[in-house]
């Protein structure tokens, strides 16, 4: 497929170089001469000088003819501002872009970008993965945000501890997708299945009851 | 009416002042500090106009100028993709009826048309005027 990237950075640049060794026919447009120089230095003429957001330049990279368009810039209104061009001025299938700032996930969502990468909910979910204390990790949201694929970690002094699921009275529409024990195997997910301490449970769950979800498999004894 | 006005630039400053003249309550919002001394005196001691200083491409600014009291909202700063953004939030985040982006490059008037938000294009205006300067004295 040919796809675009705009912005050749931190993420634009090792984002090119693996999928063009996945097959991809790539193009990297970026306004920055040096940055452009380098990538042309490591992986060939496959870059250009060019703003995101002109039309003009967007038209010379072939959005024409590309199958998605990636915009990785560090600037949120940049990356917005060429998804849409590509979409409304070229009719791309296929827009992602990265929201640096956590508001502005929300409005890409509802402004028409296909794929969402929020930099602010990576970054949290990585460092909370590493918290001793029994977190939750939101890992990716599903469905137009509506639900989520949340992980729990369990206290060992829960309430929770020493049911069954069937004995959980899981929020409406919560499911169980995985249960991963302390010692890193999954639990097979019948009812009878028995919650033992510093479980980790995997559930797609909808996103206005997750802090109660939260609340019932970490309240403590 | 309420109206709001990201940037404190030559447009979003003489537009302040204009709308605050046909008696309309102005709030800008600017993230330079020294925008306020763009102001005339008088208007920013009566309250006709309210400078903040904030990021006014951001929902916590947009709040503080008071968006969901506000009739219009229109985004002049010097970069057409953060008036965009901006505009965007304006309109489908806080409903905000009115709303209106300065532009420079025409050619994304196909998106903000298809958006809902009318464009002003300075470039154009001004070709315009002068077209029509010339065909009244030729």
């Amino acid at each position: 497929m040919y796809l675009i990237i705009v912005g050749g950075g931190k993420v634009g640049a090792p984002l090119a170089s693996s999928l063009i060794n996945e097959g991809h026919e790539v193009f990297v447009l970026d306004h920055n001469p040096d940055v452009v120089a380098s990538l042309q230095r490591e992986l060939g003429m496959i870059a250009t000088i060019g703003e995101a957001t002109s039309v003009r330049a967007l038209k010379d990279a072939g959005a024409a003819r590309a199958g998605a368009l990636i915009a990785t810039t560090d600037s949120d209104e940049d990356n917005l501002a060429a998804c849409q061009l590509a979409r409304t001025n070229f009719d791309v299938a296929r827009t992602m872009a990265i929201a640096h700032s956590p508001e502005n996930s929300e409005l890409f969502d509802r402004s028409g970008v296909d794929i969402v990468v929020s930099a602010t909910d990576l970054v949290l979910a990585n460092l909370t993965t590493a918290l001793p204390a029994h977190p939750l990790i939101r890992l990716m949201p599903v469905a137009d945000r509506s639900q989520e694929l949340v992980a729990i970690k369990l206290p060992s002094a829960g309430t929770a501890i020493g049911r069954t699921l069937s004995e959980l009275r899981l929020p409406y529409g919560t499911k169980i997708v995985l249960i991963i024990t302390a010692a890193g195997q999954s639990k097979p997910l019948d009812s009878e299945a028995i919650i033992e301490a510093e479980d980790e449970i995997i559930a797609l769950s909808p996103a206005n009851s997750t802090a109660e979800l939260w609340e019932l498999l970490t309240e403590l004894r | 009416m309420n109206v709001i006005i990201v940037g404190a630039g030559n447009i979003g400053s003489s537009l302040a002042h204009k709308l605050s003249d046909l008696g309309h309550r102005i709030t800008v919002i600017e993230r330079n500090s020294k925008a306020v001394s763009l102001f005339t005196r008088d208007r920013v001691e009566s309250d006709a106009i309210t400078v903040i200083h904030r990021d006014g491409s951001t929902g916590s600014g947009m709040l503080e100028c008071g968006i969901s009291n506000s009739d219009v909202f229109i985004a002049a700063t010097g970069k057409d993709s953060l008036n965009g953004l901006a505009a965007q939030r304006a309109k489908t985040i806080f409903g905000v009826e009115k709303v209106m982006a300065v532009v420079t490059d025409e050619s994304a008037r196909i998106l903000y048309d298809s958006l809902g938000i009318s464009t002003i294009n300075k470039a154009n205006l001004a070709s315009d005027r002068l077209v029509s300067i010339l065909s009244e004295e030729v």
